[in-house]
């Protein structure tokens, strides 16, 4: 890492303004994407601004209207939060099933947002200078390279680099809300595809802090999964995600409510809302489940070696939807049991 | 058969050999205390750290060192342009050439992430951001970046490689029933949890090194090679060393560049190899591809195989991974045809990785038996027992003791193979496909020479002292068992003093070697040490045992009688009446006629005195049969390994507890390579783009079931003193095959190439 | 030039107080400076768990925290397990029992881990510990013994 000087802030406020008086200066929170990425050589901050000890920020609020979530929460506290397990099982899912515990004690919720991604390109600047997240307008050196985790959804001819992230996948699928010191932002537009801008990942603006992520109480988010499909059983991002909330009208089979969002497919944690209009209102068959989930990858592009994902995914969709739907009522189980 | 069962320690049969006694090292261990090499203090250390080539091919132009020698505590940059003197060292054999330079930052970039530059600071922090200022200005060449590489080629055939007898084509043309299938293995890692890396002293002449070491003398030797000493100047201290599974037995070019530093520097340095760093400081397992050919009649008889093999090595030096090494021996055949090329790419050279050579042939001899028993409607168990081969057919010599049927047929039996489901896709379990399959291995007793000294002190305390090596597999444990048996002293009062190259000379900790030898020379040893204890007892004055008589005595439990039933002393009181402080006595297992201080040197320090598996009269192996049981998602791809169990033939057991955990050990780095494990590199320029632990996935903890480990083997005293064979090699051998067998059996779909990732099922 | 901070560390209940720059690791503060050199270096960017150790009780990777960000919490290492006297720590106990170890670097991480997986509670079934061990990398492959010794060490803490 190249040197950089260490504050402890002492207020959100005083650690904002740092961020805003001072070129590279960088927040620190959990550490784990911020301090592996220097390791790298990726990040570079001058001076590291500290705010994992600041009180009031890593709250857990659950009540009938939904979750409040403080920026600083761990991803292990509200992975085993009792509420949030209720409520929102789909989002404990994501959180439980990614990265290691200890890892999850020590990253945020806010810093879990704000990953960056694991292309192996955008990981090694002294091999491969061309990168136009690190660099806008150097190029892309992953396209036409070893893409076998790269996106094939929301990419661009200036990067394909996947958003590996869990949780935001789950966020994505439930209407989640980011807080930050300024303004309210709904998930799906807080990120960026990287388009012609591939460095920017998010809306977030110079020195402007989440400070929390709201949640909107639904019935398909209490009747939720995280279903997350990889080569290892644990320990790794995904090779193809989904995070499924489902309801289904008192006949037991016809679907109310639905939300699919998918991740380790595309540039940024990906809603399918197209597969939501098809089933609404549909009685649900493992064949229309199955024929509906394959809009997940409408426009998919694929480079190659990451062209698996196009089969995989719409399957894991298609898996976690038949999966609900059979808790939900048993009666499905046999007509779905073969499929699920 | 033995199926072990767990057994607490703490009964006296335990510190003997064969007990199950728990790791005698383990509460420095267990405790943080066991010091591994970058860990010991040094005064007035400097940190070196390297930067590695971003090219696959061309030459070093310039190196703008300026900016970087500028930074904060900056002591040094070494570049291709500094001539560090070093001299090329001998191969393991101890064949030296004469009088060639050898640059360990060659201006000649070969590979990929080839060591270059090396920058010296006061902290490693500080280094690290110097490197970055280091600006390398390369004319870069065209590479070839893997053995798929439309330019690799077909490369160079290796004629000492080939085998045959019989006529196989004919053979396999005249065979009713024929199967051929092309099998890929890719390039595989060590992944060592202990990066590798030094610290390097200099006094005056005198070197010492601290370096995870396989090896302590054959590394000594080849430093001292390279930097013109005196062997007897080297030092390597490597007491504990955290997992080598081959990668650890040589220096390498870091290890120069450290040496050369701190004697430029006059300081301590140390220098720790990154782990992205560790994928190409030094080879793992080539990438291979076979193709194998089976002809056998309609009952399942085995007329010929024919096999033609190729694996890749680096531009610098033919280094093969020999698939064919397992090919003819599993199997009784009257027609056999083997021949093995290496391809040229620019990767650095291959090295030996658990179960080299045996690993990938299993894996296509393996797979190509399952084939043919699917081919020929019969049981893959039957068709294996049907061509049991009765003596080694390609030697012509008889096994010592080849257990392997024993193996199948108790594997079998603790696995359920009777309830196989013999037709493809035809078992499930809970929406998931099921399968089953089998996979032996087989590898060659390795002898080589040793030496141990033992030390009885005047308070009865028992030493071991050897420069060999523990490097997870036991050797601490096993040889405190040897010296309290022959010795009759409880383990309790036995010290085992290892890994020291100043200490007696030991084979490798490698090639499965090493356990073998080193109790031979121990127990050599420790009898001497007795029967000369015993002298003292009997003729010296103020023994109590002086003039009774007695023509020997006993020592038992630490105490020394006449009678084992008569009045006994303790050896602290015998050494006491006797007037000694110390006995000391050294021991070998060299031949008489290679006890020349040159002879004992060169056996301690080079492979010279190392014999295969056929030189004596018989040929002599470990054996195994693997059982999996695998679970496969249709939808996913995925496939988990549900269960399994594997039957070895090891010979005797010097500890049962720890050669069930190397044999684990070896089935799952096994489980890792059929299911996960894959060096991936850009093929435009050579780079391994997965060199960390998150992208170069090896199994965690919830990719492994219980694996039940079952021995069938008994005493072979050709391959060794004690009659034991080799066990950390071949625990892997055979394991991707069953899997990929039962992966088969699972989905119909046969891989023939590892890793069976999810792509390749759905 | 380089700037180093003073850092006044709790680990193991016992005080350090260290010269070190603001970007050292924790990892490097305890292993370099400290001469603590249990807590073990396997990947330095938070791939193996080798580096797990507790601050506040929780299991972290020391790799992935910077040493100033430890001040003020409480730090325990594999040196600080074992009681005063130096009785091991019931998990030390079951991993040298069931040989959950061969070349021993993972082991500290193995055994810093395991005790935070029986205080979370993660101990219910098999592939629960599976699951929430699998954090920490066993080249060795001493995974089941390990799954053994943390059943045990479970089971006794129960007790």
């Amino acid at each position: 890492m190249l040197d950089f000087s260490y504050t402890r802030a002492r207020s959100a406020d005083e650690a904002r303004a740092s961020v805003a008086a001072q070129q590279g200066t960088a927040l620190l929170a959990g550490g784990t994407t911020l301090l592996d990425l220097a390791k790298c050589g990726v990040e570079r901050p001058d001076s590291v601004i500290d705010i994992s000890h600041l009180d009031g920020l890593s709250g857990i609020a659950v009540d009938g209207s939904g979750a409040s979530i403080g920026a600083l929460a761990k991803m292990s506290a509200v992975a085993d939060h009792a509420d949030i397990r209720d409520a929102f099982p789909a989002i404990a899912l994501s959180l439980s099933l990614a990265a290691s515990q200890q890892l999850r004690n020590m990253a945020t919720i806010g810093g879990n947002l704000l990953q960056r991604t694991r292309c192996p390109y955008f990981r090694d600047p002294a091999t491969f200078p061309d990168c136009n997240k690190r660099n806008p307008g150097s190029g892309c050196a992953a396209i036409g390279g070893v893409t076998r985790n790269h996106a094939v959804l929301g990419t661009s001819s200036h990067c394909i680099a996947t958003y590996h992230g869990d949780l935001a996948v789950a966020l994505a699928a439930f209407d989640a809300v980011v807080q930050t010191d300024r303004r309210d932002i709904a998930i799906d537009a807080f990120f960026l595809t990287p388009d012609d801008r591939p460095d920017r990942e998010t809306v977030l603006e110079k020195a402007e802090m989440i400070t929390g992520i709201t949640i909107p109480a639904s019935i398909a988010a209490r009747q939720s999964t995280y279903l997350k499909v990889r080569d290892r059983q644990s320990y790794e991002f995904a090779a193809a995600s989904a995070a499924i909330g489902l309801d289904l009208e008192d006949d037991g089979v016809t679907i109310r409510d639905l939300r699919v969002a998918l991740g380790g497919i595309a540039t940024k944690p990906w809603r399918a809302r197209s597969i939501e209009a098809g089933l609404i209102g549909r009685a649900i068959t493992p064949e229309i489940v199955t024929s509906a989930s394959r809009l997940a990858v409408e426009g998919a592009v694929s480079q190659g070696g990451n062209h698996y994902k196009i089969e995989l995914a719409p399957r894991v969709v298609a898996r976690a939807i038949l999966t609900v739907a059979a808790s939900l009522n048993p009666d499905l189980n046999p007509a779905l049991g073969e499929t699920a | 058969m033995t199926i072990m069962e767990p057994r607490k320690h703490g009964s006296s049969a335990d510190g003997a050999v064969g007990g199950r006694l728990s790791r005698f090292e383990g509460r420095l261990k267990i405790t943080g205390e066991a010091v591994y090499a970058l860990e010991y203090p040094a005064e007035n250390l400097a940190h070196a750290v390297l930067i590695q080539s971003t090219i696959a091919a061309g030459r070093v132009t310039a190196v703008a060192v300026d900016e970087a020698l500028a930074a904060p505590g900056v002591l040094m940059v070494l570049t291709p342009d500094e001539d560090l003197g070093l001299m090329v060292s001998a191969d393991w054999q101890g064949n030296r050439p004469e009088e060639k330079p050898y640059h360990p930052l060659p201006r000649e970039v070969q590979f990929n992430g080839q060591s270059i530059v090396a920058v010296i600071a006061e902290s490693r922090e500080q280094a690290e951001e110097a490197a970055r200022l280091v600006r390398i200005t390369y004319e870069e060449q065209q590479g070839v970046a893997s053995l798929d590489d439309p330019k690799a080629g077909e490369g160079k055939l290796l004629e000492q490689l080939s085998v045959a007898w019989g006529d196989a084509q004919a053979a396999l043309a005249r065979s009713p029933v024929r199967i051929e299938g092309t099998y890929r293995t890719p390039r595989e890692y060590h992944c060592a949890m202990e990066p590798h890396g030094l610290t390097a002293a200099w006094q005056g002449d005198q070197l010492t090194i601290w370096e995870p070491s396989q090896w302590s003398h054959g590394m000594a030797r080849m430093y001292a090679e390279w930097f013109s000493l005196p062997v007897e100047n080297v030092r390597i201290i490597s007491p504990f060393i955290g997992g080598g599974f081959g990668s650890k037995g040589q220096p390498l070019a870091f290890g120069a560049v450290a040496v050369a530093a701190a004697c430029r520097l006059g300081r301590p340095v140390r220098l720790a190899v990154t782990r992205p760093q560790n994928f190409t400081s030094y080879g793992g397992r080539a990438a291979t591809r076979q193709t194998i050919a089976l002809g056998a009649t309609e009952d399942g008889i085995l007329q010929a195989i024919v096999h033609r093999g190729a694996s890749e090595t680096s531009v610098y030096a033919d280094v093969p991974e020999q698939t064919g090494a397992a090919t003819p021996i599993l199997y009784k055949v009257e027609n056999f045809s083997s021949e093995s090329r290496v391809v040229p790419v620019n990767t650095v050279s291959p090295g030996a990785l658990r179960g080299p050579g045996k690993n990938p042939s299993a894996f296509g001899i393996e797979c190509a038996m399952e084939e043919l028993a699917y081919a020929l409607g019969m049981d893959p168990l039957e068709l294996r027992l049907k061509n049991y081969a009765d003596r080694d057919y390609q030697s012509g010599k008889p096994w010592s003791t080849r257990m392997l049927r024993e193996a199948l047929t108790q594997g079998a039996e603790a696995f359920g193979w009777a309830r196989r489901s013999a037709a493809p896709r035809s078992m499930r379990r809970g929406g998931k496909l099921i399968g089953w399959g089998i996979g032996c291995g087989t590898f060659p007793v390795i002898r080589a020479p040793s030496e141990a000294m033992i030390r009885i002190l005047a308070n009865g305390r028992v030493q071991v002292v050897s420069g060999s090596i523990d490097m997870g597999q036991g050797t601490y444990t096993i040889l405190a068992q040897t010296a309290s048996e022959a010795l009759g002293v409880p383990v309790e009062q036995v010290d085992v003093v290892l890994g020291d190259s100043r200490l007696p000379g030991a084979a490798i900790a490698g090639g499965s070697m090493l356990a073998g030898s080193i109790t031979g020379a121990v127990h050599k040893a420790a009898l001497a040490a007795r029967d000369e204890l015993i002298g003292l007892a009997l003729g010296e004055a103020g023994s109590p045992f002086r003039n009774t008589g007695a023509n020997t005595l006993a020592i038992s439990e630490g105490r020394i009688s006449a009678r084992e039933d008569g009045p006994s002393l303790p050896l602290s009181q015998l050494m006491a009446a006797i007037g000694r402080e110390e006995i000391e006595v050294r021991r070998n297992t060299l031949s008489d006629d290679a006890q020349s201080v040159e002879d004992q040197n060169k056996a301690w320090t080079t492979m010279s005195r190392v014999q295969g598996p056929t030189m004596g009269d018989y040929s002599m192996h470990s054996w195994c049969a693997h059982f999996a049981e695998v679970e496969v998602d249709e939808d996913f791809g995925t496939v988990r390994v549900s269960r399994m169990v594997s039957a070895f033939d090891c010979g005797r057991l010097y500890n049962p507890k720890l050669v069930e955990s190397q044999w684990r050990g070896g089935i799952i780095m096994g489980i890792g390579q059929a299911l996960l494990e894959e060096g991936v590199v850009d093929p435009r320029n050579g780079r391994t783009m997965n060199a960390n632990l998150g992208d170069y996935l090896v199994p965690t903890n919830a990719d492994i079931p219980d694996l039940q480990v079952i021995s069938v083997g008994v005493p072979d005293l050709n391959a060794s003193a004690l009659g034991g064979k080799g066990v950390g090699e071949v625990g892997i051998v055979g394991v991707a095959p069953a899997i990929a067998n039962a992966v088969f059996h699972a989905t119909g779909k046969r891989v023939r190439d590892l890793p069976i990732t999810l792509e390749k099922l759905i | 030039m380089t700037r180093t901070i003073r850092l006044s560390l709790d680990i193991n209940e016992r005080r350090y107080e260290l010269d070190v720059e603001p970007r050292v690791t924790l990892l490097d503060a305890l292993r370099d400076h400290a001469g603590l050199t249990g807590t073990k270096k396997g990947c330095d960017q938070g791939q193996c768990g080798a580096c797990t150790c507790h601050i506040d009780g929780q299991r972290v990777l020391s790799c992935l925290t910077l040493a100033a960000q430890a001040e003020g919490r409480r730090i325990t290492t594999i040196e600080g397990i074992a009681t005063a006297n130096g009785d091991l720590h019931p998990v030390q106990l079951a991993f040298m029992e069931h040989d959950a170890f061969q070349c021993g670097y993972c082991t500290p991480g193995q055994i810093m881990s395991a005790v935070a997986c029986i205080r979370e509670g993660r101990t219910g079934s098999d592939d629960e510990i599976r699951e929430y061990m699998s954090g920490n990398l066993c080249r060795c492959g001493a995974y089941n013994s390990i799954v053994a010794a943390v059943r045990e060490a479970a089971e006794m803490a129960d007790a």
